[in-house]
């Protein structure tokens, strides 16, 4: 049961087609498990379907619908089977792990620190500008105290964890920005794996730990 | 009780609409006009109901496009929509999403990878629109509900007339200019916060925001 949720300043912007890949895949994870903000989603789309339907409309040429019938017609029987196919089911459970083609426990991750491992894959969201990387805090291990110098979005893939600001367990969506500094602490049980996508990179607060932070180069 | 009356309205209203002639006046009398004619598509590949779907939506998915900066493309957007409908028309259901709201997600989901498709610099894909946008109803572990769903796109248009303009002005922005909240307001040259409390009154107001929200 999620306990923290995307705004829904958010939302809007999701139904509305403006976010981001990387941020959209941060929502489309949490709406999987989320009835709540599903609903919201639903109810977003059809506010969208009323917007569209009140704003002017304009003409479209005379023919366009014979051309769009002529498309239909040629189109092969083959063509139409590809698109009637039940999609190839894997075994990967969101679009997430379909993306890695892995389970997120079984990812080549790097060590930072004695609890802290972490996975750039901003190469797999091209043509943005947004870092996204998967960070694992081993169960009960605690991150670096650190602040973010722009914006951070976080979803917990699996396990909890516990900072300043409460407990954040599977599917719940974290913004933290610059006036937030926090030193997260993995729960005991699984390892944490969360999701981010990082407007800026994130600083830490402590001595020494510029050489640590995973997100200085 | 308002919530009440508008449902007798509503049920009122939709049975002029209805095929009398089907028999089951009550189920029927739930679906618009457009979802039966977007049902008479997928089942039955009828033209003349996809032209009348064309018709009417056609000339707003194109303003929908010009809106959104893709001059030049707006009429392979229709093109591509209206391709689109017609092949998936078979999955629609009608208790899933009223037909005006599942155009509106394949026109989004089109205008999105028209986009992705233009701005791309690589050849990979490394992920399908749909998989981070989803139609609504093709999710197979969701659960057939959705009277709520129904009735919350009449309550939405029966509530939006009555919003003051500026609040509209904002949604409007964000929904067909693919502007977020943050360029909405720089052009608008009002606060961030300003946008924000104008879609939270407004959302407030068409009940998109639920009452346990802690958003």
């Amino acid at each position: 049961m999620t306990q923290h949720h995307p705004d829904t300043h958010t939302l809007m912007e999701y139904s509305a087609g403006n976010l981001s890949e990387p941020y959209a895949l941060c929502i489309r994870l949490h709406l999987d498990q989320c009835a709540h903000c599903r609903s919201q989603v639903d109810t977003l789309d059809s506010l969208g379907a009323v917007m569209m339907e009140s704003q002017p409309s304009a003409d479209v040429n005379d023919d366009m619908f014979e051309r769009i019938l002529g498309r239909i017609d040629t189109e092969t029987a083959t063509d139409l089977e590809v698109h009637t196919e039940p999609k190839v089911r894997t075994a990967y459970s969101n679009a997430l792990e379909r993306m890695l083609e892995s389970d997120i426990n079984d990812l080549p991750w790097k060590r930072q620190l004695a609890d802290v491992s972490v996975m750039d894959i901003t190469h797999l969201f091209p043509d943005q500008h947004d870092r996204v990387v998967l960070q694992k805090l081993t169960a009960g291990g605690k991150a670096l105290e650190h602040t973010h110098r722009g914006r951070e979005t976080t979803l917990v893939l699996q396990g909890a964890f516990a900072d300043n600001n409460g407990v954040f367990g599977q599917w719940d969506f974290v913004t933290l920005d610059n006036h937030d500094t926090h030193k997260p602490v993995a729960l005991e049980g699984d390892d944490c794996i969360t999701l981010s996508v990082l407007t800026a990179p994130l600083k830490l607060t402590g001595t020494f730990s510029r050489v640590l932070n995973p997100f200085i180069r | 009780m308002a919530e009440t009356a508008a449902v007798q309205n509503v049920i009122t209203k939709e049975r002029s609409v209805s095929n009398p002639t089907r028999g089951n006046a009550r189920a029927e009398g739930r679906k618009d006009p457009w979802s039966q004619l977007l049902e008479r598509v997928g089942r039955h590949q009828d033209r003349s109901a996809y032209r009348e779907l064309f018709e009417h939506f056609g000339p707003q998915i194109k303003y929908y496009a010009l809106a959104n900066g893709l001059s030049s493309h707006a009429e392979e957007l229709v093109q591509e929509v209206f391709v689109s409908i017609w092949r998936r028309s078979s999955t629609y259901d009608w208790r899933k999403a009223a037909a005006s709201t599942w155009i509106f997600t394949i026109a989004r989901n089109q205008r999105i990878d028209m986009l992705r498709k233009m701005r791309r610099t690589s050849r990979e894909t490394p992920v399908e629109t749909e998989e981070l946008w989803q139609i609504p109803g093709e999710n197979e572990n969701e659960p057939v509900t959705s009277l709520h769903r129904l009735m919350s796109e009449r309550r939405v248009r029966d509530s939006l007339r009555h919003l003051p303009e500026d609040q509209i002005t904002v949604i409007a922005k964000v929904y067909m200019e693919d502007k977020s909240h943050q360029s909405v307001a720089d052009e608008l040259g009002i606060p961030l916060g300003t946008v924000k409390s104008r879609v939270r009154l407004a959302l407030n107001k068409l009940k998109v925001i639920l009452q346990d929200s802690s958003a």
